[in-house]
């Protein structure tokens, strides 16, 4: 994440919020709003999804059979088809009940229709959640869709970029002119290898000195020799100094690969590395400006 | 002056919402008037159960009447109500049918209020509920209206309309609440002030002493109150655990309050249930940043006290209210898609480039409005002003007999989609 710039003590709340969004909108590639999501979740579903495999218009007869007016349900117990709110009606009907029981059974009827209460409020208590799980479904699945097109397009742009940058490194390595006979570079001491006074160590002692000395004159031209030859880089300060290395080549150097002045002329080397590879090479002391 | 406040629940283990807001005025105006809370015997706004004794007490100083609720509310029987006058064309009748069933009915609470002389002005909590209906069409003349409504349905309907027009006064919370009820009910000429509620923001909280005691070592954002699906903590939860799984090193969530849903069980998400005072500000000092995710809040009294202890505020964009908040204070920032969640949070944390300007912004904006003295002041002023204008005419008449059973009303929710919504956001310069 990149940082806000508020360029005043006043904060502007909106402003902050716009430059969140105009981020949001970079990393996202595509802007689609959560409303933009639903509204193509709804309308047009097969765009993104394969319309063999989800009806577009579910959502939309979902919503249909939702909105349509349920009537309300009720309770419904043994006493409900005597009930009333006139006291006197009801002690008749009660009386009477024995009369009614003659002629047929309310019993059965009662609990039918007790039963078909709770299957109603059971449905009512389903269908918004079946109505939410499959909202939620279409949705995230068109999400989905959009953020799938959007990775494939970033995937081949990133294709396209590394197309281009292996292009230009082959175009690169083909420049490189090597010369046999160069050193191989110098490796870090170790604790087996580096005994303090011996020939190797000197050496590599020697050699440092030499490096350090020539890090101190590298950048002007001509601040060496009369030839007015510059060397930057092999040897010396390994990839610490891109603009040194990009004297030579413009943009094309990144890391070890060592100019000298003009364009690259690395001689070749020896010692077994010599096979394609850009190795370093020993300092010349030719009077390039390394030794003082 | 002689003040009543009416409000449906009352006590001083009430906390958040209405029932608090009330105790606060309640208290703060004892001060400067001779107050009684008038409220039920209810402790439980589901049922309205009465748990309570009737009669009176005294809590933090207040003398407290309290009222039996006639009859317990059927959350079925309401829900049936509600489903017909929210969603379906209906009458007056269905109306008024509704709010019975909501509730919490007390009549005897109504006749005291009305009782003449005892009061020079009721001030009436929360207008969707039966008490303050009732008393506000009873005692007009006295009624200051405290409405705390939030977008929803309730303010669809058209019975509320003669109360917003017929009051004599409104304490609004927001400048959003004011411009949607202006909306539904066209009553510009009701003296009206945006007031909101203040808090006791301690002047030094340990936000040492709350990462000990709760173990707490890495930073946070903290959400305070009802861990609800209402609150918008579904939501929250969802985003915040994709948040944690791409930035490992972001902020952790700390909750607090009674969780009606359960929490994730997640690494990065600790419930600490209901705390005492001192640790919740403790905690709000301890952290980088407060979360509001509700969708509906008429006020959020803790985004004020983060605001109060200088923390940045990061709501829920969909809360017209919370959303015009944090851009007149220039203290909090809002989201509505995950990826605003996470750039906002990422922003507001306290080692980001921005959570230090927040926070100062936050504490002027909390001083220069939601201060004890400016809350007290505006009060007053509204008192005096009152008792020095002439009353205004009677409340629009009930409709007929007939015109009350004709089913010609639309439904709530159409009535809400044509209110426009939106943040009031100050014209610059």
């Amino acid at each position: 994440m990149t940082d806000l710039h508020i360029r005043s003590d006043n904060v502007d709340v909106e402003q902050i919020m716009g430059q969140i969004r105009a981020r949001i909108r970079e990393k996202r590639g595509v802007d689609y709003t959560e409303e933009e999501i639903k509204e193509l979740a709804n309308a047009r579903l097969e765009k993104f999804l394969d319309p063999r495999g989800v009806r577009s218009d579910l959502i939309e007869q979902f919503r249909t059979k939702r909105e349509a007016s349920l009537p309300p349900n009720f309770t419904f117990e043994d006493t409900t088809l005597f009930e009333t709110h006139r006291p006197f009606l009801r002690f008749i009907r009660r009386m009477l009940m024995p009369i009614l029981k003659l002629f047929f059974n309310p019993t059965p009827l009662s609990e039918a229709l007790h039963i078909q209460s709770k299957l109603n409020a059971q449905q009512a208590w389903l269908e918004p959640l079946h109505y939410e799980v499959m909202h939620n479904l279409v949705v995230e699945t068109t999400r989905l869709g959009i953020e799938v097109k959007n990775l494939k397009m970033r995937l081949e742009s990133m294709s396209s970029r590394l197309d281009f940058d292996e292009r230009r490194a082959r175009a690169l390595e083909g420049v490189v002119q090597y010369r046999a006979g160069a050193v191989p570079p110098l490796q870090p001491p170790t604790a087996s290898t580096a005994v303090a006074g011996s020939p190797l160590e000197t050496a590599q002692q020697e050699r440092r000195t030499r490096r350090r000395r020539r890090r101190g004159r590298k950048t002007g031209f001509g601040s060496g020799s009369g030839e007015g030859e510059t060397r930057t880089g092999f040897g010396g300060a390994p990839a610490a100094a891109p603009s040194e290395s990009r004297r030579g080549f413009g943009e094309a150097g990144s890391g070890p690969a060592e100019t000298r002045g003009g364009f690259g002329e690395v001689p070749p080397q020896s010692g077994g590395s010599g096979e394609g590879e850009p190795v370093p090479t020993k300092p010349r002391g030719d009077g390039g400006g390394e030794v003082g | 002056m002689k003040l009543a406040v009416a409000v449906q629940r009352y006590g001083a283990d009430f906390n958040g919402g209405a029932e608090l807001h009330a105790r606060y005025i309640a208290e703060r105006l004892a001060r400067h008037a001779e107050v009684e809370v008038v409220t039920t015997c209810a402790r439980d706004y589901v049922t309205w159960r009465n748990e309570l004794p009737a009669g009176t007490e005294t809590i933090n100083g207040v003398p407290v009447r309290r009222f039996a609720v006639d009859r317990e509310r059927d959350p079925l029987d309401f829900g049936r109500h509600s489903h017909r006058v929210f969603e379906h064309p209906h009458s007056i009748t269905d109306e008024f049918a509704w709010l019975d069933s909501e509730g919490p009915a007390s009549r005897a609470l109504i006749e005291y209020l009305a009782t003449p002389g005892k009061f020079d002005f009721v001030i009436l909590f929360s207008y969707r509920y039966y008490h303050a209906y009732h008393a506000a069409r009873r005692i007009a003349a006295k009624a200051i209206l405290v409405p705390t409504a939030e977008r929803d349905e309730v303010i669809g309907l058209s019975i509320f309309g003669p109360v917003f027009r017929g009051v004599r006064g409104i304490m609004y919370n927001s400048y959003e609440e004011r411009a949607m009820i202006q909306t539904a009910s066209g009553n510009h000429d009701v003296p009206g002030v945006v007031v909101g509620v203040g808090s006791e923001v301690p002047a030094a909280a340990d936000p040492q002493r709350f990462r000990e005691k709760f173990r707490m070592d890495r930073p946070f954002a903290l959400y305070i109150g009802r861990i609800d699906e209402n609150k918008g903590c579904k939501e929250l939860f969802a985003y915040f655990s994709r948040y944690a799984a791409t930035f490992p090193r972001g902020l952790d969530l700390v909750m607090i309050g009674r969780a009606i849903i359960p929490v994730p069980d997640h690494p990065r998400i600790h419930h600490l249930g209901f705390l005492d005072d001192r640790d919740k500000f403790d905690a709000l000092a301890a952290s980088d940043a407060l979360i509001m995710p509700s969708y509906f809040e008429s006020l959020s009294m803790v985004a004020l006290e983060a605001w109060g202890m200088g923390k940045p505020v990061l709501a829920n964009g969909r809360c017209d209210v919370l959303k015009g908040q944090c851009i007149r204070s220039g203290a909090g920032l809002y989201y509505e898609t995950y990826e605003e969640f996470a750039e906002t949070l990422y922003a507001l944390e306290s080692r980001g480039p921005i959570h230090a300007r927040l926070g100062r912004n936050g504490r002027e904006y909390f001083r220069v409005n939601y201060d004890w003295p400016v809350i007290e002041r505006k009060y007053l002023d509204m008192l005096e002003q009152l008792r020095a204008a002439p009353a205004r005419g009677a409340i629009e008449p009930m409709p007929g007999w007939m015109a009350r059973r004709r089913a010609d009303l639309p439904p709530a929710r159409a009535v809400l989609a044509g209110i426009p919504a939106g943040a009031v956001v100050p014209q610059h310069a």
